[in-house]
C-alpha cells in the first residue's frame, strides 16, 4: 500500500468505528438514564388518527394490510382509514371498496390518476380532520397496539413525528433473510437516532405525523421518489422533534430476490443523495445538533467508506487472479494452496476491520433485543456480515452514478 | 425487552464525541500494538528456525570432519535442511510485504538466511566432491529494490521447479544485501547486476529464465523426473 492509500484506508476505517462507537456510547448513555427527554404518557389522552394507504396495483396485499388496519386497539371513533388508489389496472380498487363498509372503523376509498406516493398521501392530507396522520405501505401490515405506542408519543407537543420499529415480514428466500438481520440493525440505529434528535428519515410503513405540521409544512414532496427521507429532512430543518417507538411493530414485506432489492436501494440511496444535496446547509451544521455533525455526514462517509473498500478488494482479487494467471502461463504449476499460521494476516487494517465487524454484531444483537426481545441475533447474521459488504457497494455505485448523471429511479 | 418510547433533543453534547473519539483511539493503537508484536512474534520464529538449522548445519559439518568419507550416505541421504531453508525463505518474503514489520531485524534475518545458504551450499559443494555425488544446484540472485521486473516471475518459475524436482537445491540471494560473503559469491560468480540472473553450473544467465529453458540448461534434470517417478511408482 502506498502512503496515500494508507492514509485514506485508514482514515476511513477510523470514521466508520468512531461511528460504531459513537452510537455504542449514546446507547449506553440512553440506558443509564441520562439525556432523554421522557414523554408523559397519558393512556386516556389518544389523538384522532388517519391511516393512509397509497397504493398502486397491490391487490395480493392490500387485504392483509387493511385487515391489520381493523384490528387496530384503538380508539374506533378516532381512528379512520384512507385508502388512495393511486390508478390501479389490477383488482386493488375493489378489494379495498370492500372494506368501506367496515363496522369497526371508518373506511374510505378514493381513487386518482397514477400520481405518485406523495400525491396520494397529500389527496388524505387535505380529506382528514385527523391530529395524527400515518401512512402504512400497501404492503405492510402493524401490531394491535402499534399504534397506541405511537399516539401517546404525541403528547409531547414538540413531537412532530414518530417511527415505528419495522421488521420483515415472514422473511422465506436467502435475500429476505439477509433484509431481516439489517432490519435489526436498523432498529438499533432508528432508537439511538432517535435518542439523539437525528432520525432523518421517516419509514413508509407506519411513520405518524402531527397533522397540522404537516400542512404547515406544504405537504408531501416526490423528494427525489424518497418522500420518507426527504419529509423527515424537513421537519428537522424547521426544528421539530421526531421520536421512534421501537416497540410498534410494523412488518414489511421486502423483495424476494436481487432485481426488486436492487431496485429498492437504488431508489433509497439516490434519493438520500439528491436529498442531501437539497439539504446542504445542515450538514456539520451546529445549529441541527447531532444530525448535522454526525448522523447526516456519517450517512454520506460510509457511502464513500463502501464504495473505497469495495473497489479495493476487486482490484486486490483482480490483480490475485492476473498474477496466478501470469504465473501458471510461466511455470504451468497450479500454485499449492495451504494454511500455515505464520501466514495469517494480521495487519492493523485487517485487526481493525474484525473489530468493527463485531461491534456490527454486536449492534445486531441490541437491535433484536430492542425490536424483539429476543436474546440473538437472527441466524442468518453471519451471512449478512459477510454477503452485504459485496452487495452493498453495487447499489450504491449504481445510484451515485445515476445521481452525478441525473438519470432519476423509478419505483418500480 | 422492548424498549420504551425514545424522543430527544438535538443538541450535540460534547462529552460523547470525546469519549468516542477515546476509545476509537484506543482500539486504533490496540491493533498497531497487536500488528507489531505478531510480526515481532513471526520473526523470533524465524530466528529460532534459523538458529536450529545453524546447529544442524554445524553438526554436518562437524559430523562429516570426524567421519571423512565414512558419512558421504548419511549426508547425501540428508535432505531434510534444505525442506527447512526452503520454506524461510517464504517467510522472508512474507515479512517484507508486512507494512509493521521491523525493518532492522528483518535485514538481520535475511544476512543470516543468505550466510546459511552459502554455509549449506559450501558443504554440499564438500561432500559431492569427496562423496562422488552430482547434485544440481542452481544459485539464484535478485533484486527486491523495483529495479527488477522480471524477478517475481523467476521466483515463481524456480518454486515451481523445486516443487517439481525436490532434488534440485535452489539458494536465492539478495543481490543488494549488505553481507561480505554473499558479496564475494557474487564476485567468485562474477555475477553482474543485470537481474534476474541464475548460476547454473558455473555459468551466469541473465533475464527470465521459463521452466523449459532451465530444463534445456540443465538436461540432467530429465534423469531427476524418472528418478522421482520411479520412486513414487515403487512406493504406491
Amino acid at each position: 500500500m502506498s502512503g496515500i492509500e494508507m492514509t485514506v484506508t485508514y482514515t476511513l476505517l477510523f470514521v466508520a468505528l468512531y461511528f460504531e462507537i459513537f452510537l455504542l456510547v449514546s446507547f449506553l448513555e440512553k440506558r443509564t438514564g441520562r439525556q432523554v427527554i421522557r414523554p408523559k404518557t397519558q393512556d386516556a389522552w389518544l389523538p384522532s388518527t388517519c391511516i393512509v394507504v397509497p397504493c398502486f396495483n397491490e391487490e395480493a396485499s392490500i387485504g392483509s394490510t387493511l385487515s391489520s388496519l381493523l384490528a387496530l386497539r384503538y380508539p374506533a371513533d378516532k381512528l379512520e382509514v384512507i385508502v388512495i388508489d393511486d390508478g390501479s389496472s389490477d383488482k386493488t380498487l375493489a378489494i379495498a371498496r370492500t372494506f368501506e363498509t367496515s363496522p369497526q372503523v371508518r373506511v374510505r376509498v378514493f381513487t386518482k390518476e397514477n400520481g405518485g406516493k406523495h400525491t396520494a398521501m397529500n389527496l388524505a392530507l387535505a380529506n382528514t380532520e385527523a391530529e395524527l396522520i400515518g401512512c402504512l405501505d400497501a404492503d405492510s401490515i402493524v401490531e394491535a397496539d402499534a399504534l397506541t405506542r405511537i399516539a401517546q408519543v404525541f403528547a409531547d407537543k414538540k413531537v412532530a413525528a414518530v417511527t415505528p420499529g419495522l421488521h420483515v415480514w415472514k422473511p422465506r428466500t436467502f435475500l429476505q433473510h439477509i433484509q431481516n438481520v439489517e432490519y435489526r440493525l436498523a432498529v438499533f440505529n432508528r432508537f439511538v437516532f432517535a435518542t439523539l434528535g437525528a432520525l432523518y428519515v421517516t419509514p413508509g410503513p407506519f411513520s405518524i405525523f402531527r397533522t397540522s405540521v404537516v400542512r404547515e409544512l406544504g405537504g408531501w414532496r416526490h423528494g427525489h421518489s424518497t418522500e420518507d427521507l426527504e419529509m423527515a429532512l424537513r421537519l428537522q430543518a424547521a426544528g421539530h422533534l421526531i421520536g421512534n417507538a421501537p416497540g410498534a411493530a410494523v412488518y414489511t414485506l421486502t423483495p424476494e430476490g436481487l432485481v426488486g432489492l436492487f431496485r429498492q436501494r437504488i431508489r433509497w440511496t439516490y434519493g438520500f443523495l439528491r436529498n442531501a444535496v437539497d439539504y446542504r446547509h445542515m450538514f456539520m451544521s451546529r445549529s441541527h445538533g447531532n444530525l448535522g455533525l454526525i448522523t447526516l455526514p456519517a450517512a454520506l462517509i460510509s457511502i464513500v467508506t463502501a464504495l473505497y473498500f469495495f473497489m479495493r478488494i476487486v482490484w486486490e482479487t483482480v490483480s490475485a487472479v492476473l498474477e496466478t494467471y501470469a504465473r501458471v502461463q510461466l511455470t504451468g504449476v497450479f500454485p499449492q494452496p495451504s494454511f500455515e499460521l505464520f501466514y495469517v494476516n494480521t495487519s492493523a487494517m485487517w485487526l481493525l476491520v474484525v473489530v468493527a465487524t463485531s461491534i456490527i454484531f454486536g449492534l445486531i444483537c441490541v437491535g433484536s433485543r430492542i425490536g424483539t426481545g429476543r436474546h440473538f441475533p437472527p441466524a442468518a447474521t453471519p451471512l449478512f456480515l459477510f454477503l452485504y459488504s459485496f452487495i452493498t457497494p453495487v447499489w450504491l455505485g449504481i445510484a451515485v452514478v445515476r445521481v452525478m448523471f441525473k438519470m432519476g429511479v423509478n419505483w418500480r | 425487552m422492548n424498549e420504551e418510547i425514545i424522543v430527544s433533543e438535538r443538541a450535540a453534547r460534547w462529552r460523547t464525541y470525546a469519549i468516542a473519539f477515546l476509545i476509537t483511539a484506543l482500539i486504533f493503537a490496540t491493533a498497531f500494538w497487536a500488528s507489531v508484536y505478531f510480526n515481532d512474534r513471526r520473526i523470533a520464529e524465524v530466528r529460532s528456525a534459523q538458529d536450529n538449522i545453524s546447529i544442524d548445519i554445524l553438526s554436518l559439518e562437524t559430523q562429516f570432519d570426524l567421519l571423512a568419507a565414512h558419512s558421504c550416505r548419511d549426508i547425501s541421504e540428508n535432505s531434510v535442511l534444505s525442506r527447512e531453508i526452503h520454506p524461510l525463505g517464504e517467510q522472508l518474503s512474507y515479512l517484507e510485504t508486512q507494512p509493521s514489520v521491523n525493518q532492522e531485524a528483518l535485514r538481520s534475518l535475511k544476512r543470516y538466511y543468505s550466510l546459511l545458504q552459502i554455509k549449506d551450499l559450501l558443504l554440499m559443494q564438500e561432500v559431492s566432491e569427496k562423496c562422488g555425488l552430482k547434485p544440481i544446484f542452481i544459485l539464484y540472485f535478485y533484486s527486491n529494490k523495483g529495479d527488477c521486473e522480471n524477478c517475481e516471475g523467476q521466483g515463481y518459475t524456480l518454486t515451481a521447479l523445486s516443487q517439481m524436482y525436490p532434488q534440485l537445491r535452489v539458494y536465492s540471494f539478495d543481490y543488494n544485501l549488505d553481507v561480505s560473503a554473499l558479496q564475494t559469491l557474487i564476485q567468485i560468480r562474477n555475477v553482474e547486476g543485470s537481474l534476474p540472473a541464475l548460476v547454473i553450473k558455473d555459468k551466469a544467465y541473465y533475464g527470465l529464465k521459463t521452466t523449459a529453458d532451465i530444463e534445456k540448461i540443465i538436461p540432467e534434470l530429465a534423469t531427476l523426473k524418472k528418478a522421482t517417478a520411479s520412486t513414487t511408482s515403487q512406493t504406491r
